[in-house]
């Protein structure tokens, strides 16, 4: 007689597959071809399948993992950084929470966004020790390498790559202004203890005040033209293409271009006029 | 700002087509006597006047301290 096949074990089986595709990503380099990867490829094969099993049939992993919600608070851990192998767990969990946030789970959308933060925090740590001074650092870098971390080298599905995008623009978005406060409080003072992230620093203390202006200005574009200005924080804060960013919201690359200039004029005006 | 934002978007992405020259007398037609919408407009195209390079370099210079 045949042997049954126990349900954990096709469920171990995948996500081994899972991992044995997952990218290696040696310390500090980036995949050259991880952009055309995540957006030339076709959106279906046969990998679909399998991972939407493993997002669907451990329901229990939408629980956050404590140490997350810790990071999210701002505790961070500054000796865990740098060249982590890609996570296991952390791959799972973001997939999980993709097909969770599509399934309407408004919860799953903060945690994803809790997971990404972490991992570009990490990441952009690993890129201070990795390379020398000067080097300036890519947000569109960072973002598609905490995909392939995160997600793996499948094929993504349209949904998952929008809502990864929008949580890593604002996870992006959230890093930077959070490092422009404490070093303008160190500026003018306050109390400061260094955290990895700080070391990259910013030319100047006047971009770091442009930053949290145009942050600023972005709150109150937001009340009026929403759309906008979730195509500035793709744009600018997660490096997106206009290309990529109509892919995301959905909109033409005519529209997407002609939004892009109207949200730059928008918080120039809003920004010169305070 | 007030008024209706989507026509602030709409008249904005219509008046950068006309020629400069042309503008004040697009924007006194299309606005059609909405005061506020045509100086909006007007605000928004300053700025584009001055953009340069605004927001498209990304945020984040880097040097190792």
């Amino acid at each position: 007689m045949k042997p049954i096949e126990q349900p954990g074990d096709a469920m171990a089986k995948l996500v081994e597959a899972m991992q044995a595709r997952s990218p290696r990503i040696e310390h500090g380099g980036l995949g050259a071809n991880s952009h055309d990867r995540l957006f030339k490829q076709p959106l279906l094969t046969k990998w679909t399948d399998s991972s939407e099993c493993v997002r669907t049939s451990d329901p229990g992993r939408l629980a956050l993992p404590l140490e997350n919600t810790e990071n999210a608070s701002g505790a961070w851990r500054a000796g865990k950084v740098a060249s982590e192998p890609p996570e296991a767990d952390n791959m799972k969990d973001a997939t999980v929470m993709l097909a969770a946030i599509e399934a309407g789970d408004s919860k799953a959308a903060e945690q994803l966004l809790v997971l990404v933060y972490d991992e570009l925090r990490r990441l952009a740590a690993s890129k201070i020790a990795g390379e020398a001074p000067g080097q300036t650092l890519q947000p569109t870098a960072l973002v598609h390498e905490a995909w392939l971390r995160l997600v793996g080298d499948q094929s993504p599905s349209f949904k998952d790559r929008e809502h990864f995008f929008r949580a890593s623009a604002e996870a992006m978005r959230r890093l930077l202004i959070d490092r422009a406060r404490r070093k303008h409080t160190k500026r003018h003072g306050g109390g400061y203890q260094r955290i990895d992230f700080d070391a990259f620093d910013v030319a100047a203390p006047a971009v770091d005040d442009q930053l949290l202006a145009v942050n600023e200005a972005l709150d109150k574009l937001a009340l009026e033209h929403p759309v906008q200005a979730e195509l500035v924080k793709l744009r600018y804060f997660a490096g997106l293409t206009n290309e990529e960013v109509s892919q995301v919201l959905g909109i033409s690359l005519s529209t997407a271009k002609n939004y892009w200039t109207f949200a730059r004029a928008w918080l120039l005006n809003e920004m010169d006029g305070n | 700002m007030s008024g209706d934002p989507d026509r602030e978007l709409v008249v904005f992405t219509e008046a950068l087509k006309v020629p400069v020259q042309e503008r004040a007398t697009f924007l006194e037609r299309i606005c059609a006597g909405d005061e506020n919408l045509r100086q909006t407009v007007e605000a928004l195209l300053r700025a584009h006047d001055r953009l340069g390079n605004f927001l498209e370099e990304p945020p984040t210079g880097a040097s190792v301290e």
